[in-house]
């Protein structure tokens, strides 16, 4: 299931809601947030949801293991074994099919590619579990002693499929201590509907531009075709992620709930690492902490850390080379900025960082599209203008211009909305006005949450849009 | 949740227990807890009444926007539930069968249209469009550039048209040949909205296409009927031909090159009916439906007269019949263009005519195996007529069709055809003793034996250009070769 889905608003949702403030311990409303999160998994993963509690069942008894034996070392054993488990189950449910294909073309051979079907969201769980059996190790937390209410932590269905990639630190006092304020209630709600609006009205019309013009071959598009399609790309993948993330937040905070930030406006960036410090943070910070600066290969090799973090970013995203590619990518772009260093750079006029690192960024969400290298090589000659002396190609196309005027206000919209606007808003409302302001701020961001909820809807219902030229009844 | 925010209300009512204060001196804790049980109290119903909107007004079971069925609820059993059918079914048919569908549908198109500037002087393209090459002549399959863009142009000998492989006209290497490109040619593929005298029209763009299926498939009949056997192949324009304004001609492909090239090609023993060149004289006449993906039944009378001609037959002139109108029609073009809100909001009426000899005219309607159905009207009343006019024609396509007209000259008309097939019917009751419609795509006889058996004198082939040098054409060839020597007994003789 997911959240931008008609029958979960109206149907999973408020029997959610219902069961569990209904509830008046906490101990009932876990049940009822396991319960339900089980049967959100199981919709989706009707096998795998036995992966999902068998992962939270393993690492629970490794953290339970390691806090036996603190500072001795079995500790070390267990951690190694769990985390060790965790990457082996990722890999044969995520790469097989990957590693076997590259075998095979690597080393001719023909040895069957297994079809495994990718349990929705282990990439998010089994980092999740990652984190607590080394913070476990490292003792930043205390394992949890009840299954039950670690199965809860790992289960729970606001950030179980899409993240962010929630720390145990974050939520282990939450787990047992929380209540849900009308401010959480009322507020949640609304980043929840954000959140929704964000996927539902623009991300997903921002992607009706991009499969009319990188869905069929590219090789005719235009090379400010090629340009206007990357830049609906870049801004549909922030609008469709950041808003999942948003609906997590808020959903997680209506039950009391509070998670980290997974996105801070990254495209106000200046540089690749600022970018990176506001795109996907969880993720980004996992690698940082886990895997950058801990010492997993011996004594940690600061540029060797580096790609390997940048590669392994880039793998996480999916099985496929030009995931791979657009991690080291990046890394190749962050690996120079931190040679030439941040106090040169902070000299650069503010246009040309800026201009520098949307291009980057952009060009980089190309190579994050075509999974099919061909594709991809393609790419490359229509943005950089090659295509116009190996195709033919046009400079510009009429079908681009055609659906640019109809959609100018879209972009212009997402652009706007894609940078700090609304902060801005809510600091004018929220923090520099008086009661009355206040008051004023909360009644309007309910009356357009509400317009967001109903027009959401409303378009959710053509998602299943299926026209037949004749009578099919 | 409602316990719950209820009690907050009843707890925090605010400025009555602040009473004195002013309200600019209040705790901001205090505000803001206040106004968030208000904004919870306003969510709360609206929120509840969506719920139970979902949940208790009657849910849609077909749409006339989509023309189809929606989904039903999925059946449960472990196989359902384990490979994800079941659950995955439930969302789909949530979703599907929103109360009021369509009017949502259309509620939400009319939002999206405010995401652009859609002033009348734009012309929209909704879908992949591709620049058609206008120096290339159809049926010069050099330089092939697949459109999978995976191979570069190779020798001519990836072409389907032998007698073109030896000839090589042309040697540029940016040029490319659309006749290699059937399949990326389908209906989806670019549809244009444009304003012209101050109504939309939806337009369906042509890329192109080699027609060898066609050509192959109507020889391949010719020779193995008897010579006395007429055969016409009529191939209609699709709106493009006419319709595309000028700046973006670009984007379609000259249909007439495409209908002179298949004449070319086609048996000496086949007599080309151009009805291009005669419906080009009448575009200032409502040809075609604006909303529609078909012709209008006056488009269809101007076809229809250029056969009867070619055919030696008599015809009736357009004012010896009585014109039939459905007001606020809109057609296909409103869907298929994603919801074009302009489309929806520019209802056209829908002409049918009805000939003075009807009264003596039986339509019997048969299954595609030629099981006998039922007998009566040829003109029939359709639900919603808004958005199905078109189905006033024997309400539809998958079916077989003979037409008794009264009419005693001996010849007998067999009609292959797609649906723009079904508008020009009527215009031959005066023309044709017997009519015997076949969908091209729904016939599971052999048209060889079908022919021979019912004496047809006369073989039309009649449809659009899609159908032509689109998928539908690979069907032909089928219909020769299928269910050989099959007996074909007619139900409603008997």
């Amino acid at each position: 299931m997911v959240f931008a889905d008609l029958f979960f608003l109206y149907a999973f949702l408020p029997a959610c809601l219902l069961a569990y403030f209904l509830c008046k311990k906490l101990k009932h409303k876990n049940l009822v947030l396991i319960i339900f999160s089980l049967i959100f998994y199981a919709w989706g993963e009707p096998l795998c949801v036995f992966l999902l509690v068998f992962s939270a069942w393993f690492n629970w008894s490794v953290g339970k293991y390691i806090g036996k034996h603190r500072k001795e070392k079995q500790s070390k054993t267990a951690v190694a074994v769990g985390v060790i488990v965790d990457i082996a189950l990722l890999i044969i449910f995520k790469y097989t099919g990957f590693l076997v294909e590259n075998f095979n073309f690597f080393f001719h051979t023909q040895i069957p590619v297994p079809q495994i079907g990718l349990p929705i969201g282990i990439s998010f769980f089994t980092f999740q579990a990652i984190s607590y059996v080394i913070d476990c190790y490292w003792e930043t937390v205390e394992p949890q002693k009840s299954f039950r209410k670690f199965l809860l932590y790992l289960s729970l269905f606001p950030q179980l499929i899409a993240g962010p990639i929630v720390r145990y630190s974050v939520v282990e006092e939450q787990i047992s201590k929380r209540k849900s304020t009308a401010a959480d209630i009322s507020e949640g709600s609304m980043r929840m509907i954000i959140g929704l609006a964000k996927k539902v009205i623009i991300a997903n019309n921002l992607y009706a531009i991009v499969t009319q013009f990188f869905g069929n071959d590219i090789s005719s598009l235009s090379v400010l075709g090629t340009w206007y399609t990357v830049v609906a790309y870049s801004l549909y993948v922030y609008f469709d992620f950041s808003g999942y993330s948003d609906m997590a937040i808020g959903l997680g905070r209506i039950f009391g709930f509070r998670f980290d930030e997974n996105f801070n406006y990254p495209f106000i960036c200046k540089t690749i690492s600022e970018f990176w410090q506001r795109w996907h943070i969880s993720l980004s910070s996992f690698f940082r902490d886990y895997l950058f600066y801990a010492p997993v290969f011996g004594r940690p090799r600061k540029y060797f850390n580096l790609f390997l973090v940048w590669f392994c970013t880039g793998m996480w995203h999916g099985a496929e080379w030009n995931f791979i590619f657009w991690g080291l990518y990046f890394g190749i772009f962050i690996f120079i900025e931190t040679k030439i260093g941040k106090k040169r750079m902070k000299k650069w006029p503010k246009v040309l960082t800026h201009i520098y690192s949307k291009l980057i960024i952009i060009i980089g969400f190309g190579i994050f599209y075509f999974t099919d290298l061909g594709q991809l090589g393609q790419f490359f000659l229509n943005i950089s203008g090659i295509s116009m002396l190996t195709n033919g190609s046009a400079l510009a196309d009429a079908v681009t211009w055609s659906s640019l005027v109809n959609n100018v206000f879209l972009l212009a919209f997402a652009i706007l909305v894609s940078m700090p606007v609304l902060p801005k808003i809510k600091h004018f409302f929220f923090e520099w006005g008086n009661n009355k302001v206040y008051l004023t701020g909360k009644m309007l961001a309910t009356a357009l949450c509400m317009f967001l909820l109903i027009m959401s809807s409303i378009l959710l219902v053509d998602s299943t849009n299926n026209p037949f030229l004749y009578f099919r009844f | 949740m409602e316990n719950k925010s209820a009690s907050k209300a009843s707890s925090a009512s605010p400025q009555a227990s602040q009473g004195k204060k002013p309200f600019n001196k209040i705790k901001r804790s205090q505000i803001r807890h206040f106004s968030s049980v208000l904004s919870i109290l306003i969510m709360l119903p609206v929120f509840a009444f969506m719920v139970i909107f979902n949940w208790v007004f009657p849910r849609s079971d077909v749409s006339y926007i989509e023309k189809r069925k929606l989904a039903e609820f999925p059946s449960f059993s472990f196989e359902t539930y384990f490979n994800g059918a079941f659950t995955g079914g439930v969302n789909q048919w949530f979703t599907d069968t929103a109360p009021y569908r369509d009017d949502f549908k259309t509620a939400g198109n009319g939002f999206k249209s405010l995401f652009g500037i859609k002033t009348e002087n734009t012309v929209t393209i909704i879908g992949p469009a591709t620049v058609v090459d206008k120096n290339k002549k159809p049926s010069h399959p050099q330089n092939s550039k697949p459109a999978t863009g995976k191979t570069e142009s190779s020798s001519g000998s990836s072409s389907d048209t032998p007698s073109e492989n030896s000839t090589a006209e042309e040697s540029s290497n940016d040029s490319r040949d659309y006749t290699q490109e059937d399949a990326e040619y389908t209906v989806e593929n670019g549809i244009a909205v444009v304003n012209q005298d101050n109504h939309w029209r939806a337009l369906e763009l042509f890329g192109g296409g080699s027609g060898n299926i066609y050509v192959a498939a109507l020889n391949d009949l010719r020779s193995q009927l008897d010579s006395s056997i007429k055969m016409y192949s009529m191939i209609a324009p699709l709106a493009s031909e006419y319709y595309t304004p000028a700046n973006y001609a670009g984007f379609t492909a000259n249909q007439k090159e495409f209908f002179d090239d298949i004449a070319s090609r086609l048996d000496s023993g086949i007599t080309t009916v151009d009805i291009d060149s005669v419906l080009a004289q009448h575009t200032t006449e409502n040809i075609y439906l604006r909303t529609d993906h078909h012709w209008t039944s006056l488009g269809a009378y101007y076809a229809a007269q250029t056969f009867a001609e070619a055919a030696g037959v008599e015809f009736k002139d357009l004012s010896t019949y009585t014109k039939n109108t459905i007001n606020g029609f809109v057609g296909t073009m409103y869907a298929f263009s994603g919801g074009d809100i302009r489309i929806k909001n520019d209802p056209e009426d829908f002409d049918y005519y009805v000939p003075e000899n009807y009264d003596q005219v039986t339509a019997y309607y048969y299954d595609t195996s030629f099981n006998y159905d039922w007998s009566g009207n040829f003109f029939l009343g359709v639900g919603d007529p808004q958005s199905n006019a078109y189905l006033t024609f024997m309400g539809g396509d998958e079916q077989i069709v003979k037409v008794k007209t009264g009419v005693k000259n001996g010849r007998k008309l067999l009609v292959v055809k797609d649906s723009y097939g079904n508008a020009e019917i009527g215009y031959y009751f005066g023309s044709f003793e017997e009519i015997y419609v076949v969908d091209m795509r729904y016939f599971n006889l052999n048209l060889v034996d079908f022919i021979e058996n019912k004496n047809v004198t006369d073989v039309l082939f009649t449809m659009v250009t899609y159908s032509a040098f689109g998928d539908n054409a690979d069907n032909l060839p089928n219909l020769i070769a299928q269910a050989k020597g099959e007996t074909i007994v007619d139900g409603a003789e008997e």
